[in-house]
């Protein structure tokens, strides 16, 4: 992304917020944590995102297809009970690891379901691995993943 | 009407929403190859009142025309949903629907 449009982009987040910030409570991760969206690694990301967390591995249902016959639309469940702040999906396959970030709204449900474009293999043409973080609204953090082979990469156009 | 897709549909007290996005979601590495600018949906929201029910921010790695779904409660029959998409180049999108 070119420097001056994605300053741009987070000045104008910010003059849009007034407006809003009274009614609702939507956060604009990519304008509050850059460095989520650039980093190559699915712990890098996280860590630009929360800082140095060590997640339970528990509490998340990850729903992808063992095999997927298209790349570029597959399709992705992330179910939880937890009670949630935040939802950040990662994956390690397409060239930045950062699939979305969602901030659940009080006594939201986590049952999610999106589309995402994915290269074929990580870079050592090992298996793809969804990871999905949640932050608790008891400050905990918690994980899920869930590996896919993909047959047709998505991200070659 | 040409931008989005949405159904919204109440079962007991949770409302499932289904939406179809209409956009190119153009990688860096797409629009590369293609000679023309990154172009994809960075955020997402939707709102019933003043009330928020579902807001993500996103990267291009969402397919072409995204298609998402989420559930929500604290909504009845009659009711408005209200989505927005924001892309890269700072073009916006609202559109409504009433929950069926």
């Amino acid at each position: 992304m070119n420097r001056r449009k994605f300053l741009g982009l987070g000045v104008m987040a910010v003059a849009a917020m007034p407006a809003t910030l009274s009614a609702i409570s939507a956060i604009d991760f990519r304008a509050t944590k850059p460095d989520t969206w650039t980093a190559h690694s699915v712990d890098d990301a996280i860590k630009a995102l929360y800082g140095d967390i060590k997640p339970a591995e528990e509490g998340i249902t990850v729903k992808l297809p063992k095999v997927a016959s298209n790349g570029g639309a597959v399709p992705l469940t992330v179910k939880s009970d937890l009670k949630a702040k935040t939802v950040a999906v990662f994956q390690n396959m397409n060239p930045e690891s950062a699939v979305a970030v969602f901030n659940v709204p009080e006594d939201g449900i986590i049952d999610y379901f999106l589309k995402i474009k994915l290269k074929g293999t990580d870079e050592n043409g090992g298996n793809g691995i969804i990871t999905v973080i949640v932050e608790g609204t008891d400050g905990k953090f918690y994980k899920g993943t869930q590996a896919l082979q993909v047959a047709k990469g998505g991200c070659e156009g | 009407m040409a931008n989005m897709k949405i159904k919204a549909k109440l079962k007991g007290d949770v409302v499932g929403a289904k939406v179809l996005a209409k956009h190119d979601m153009l990688t860096y590495d797409q629009a590369k190859a293609k000679g023309v600018e990154a172009n994809f949906i960075t955020h997402i929201s939707a709102k019933v009142g003043d009330k928020v029910v579902y807001d993500v921010s996103t990267s291009q790695f969402w397919s072409k025309n995204p298609q998402f779904k989420f559930k929500f409660k604290g909504a009845k029959k009659g009711d408005e949903l209200t989505i927005t998409w924001t892309d890269l180049s700072g073009k916006s999108v609202t559109e409504s629907k009433k929950i069926k």
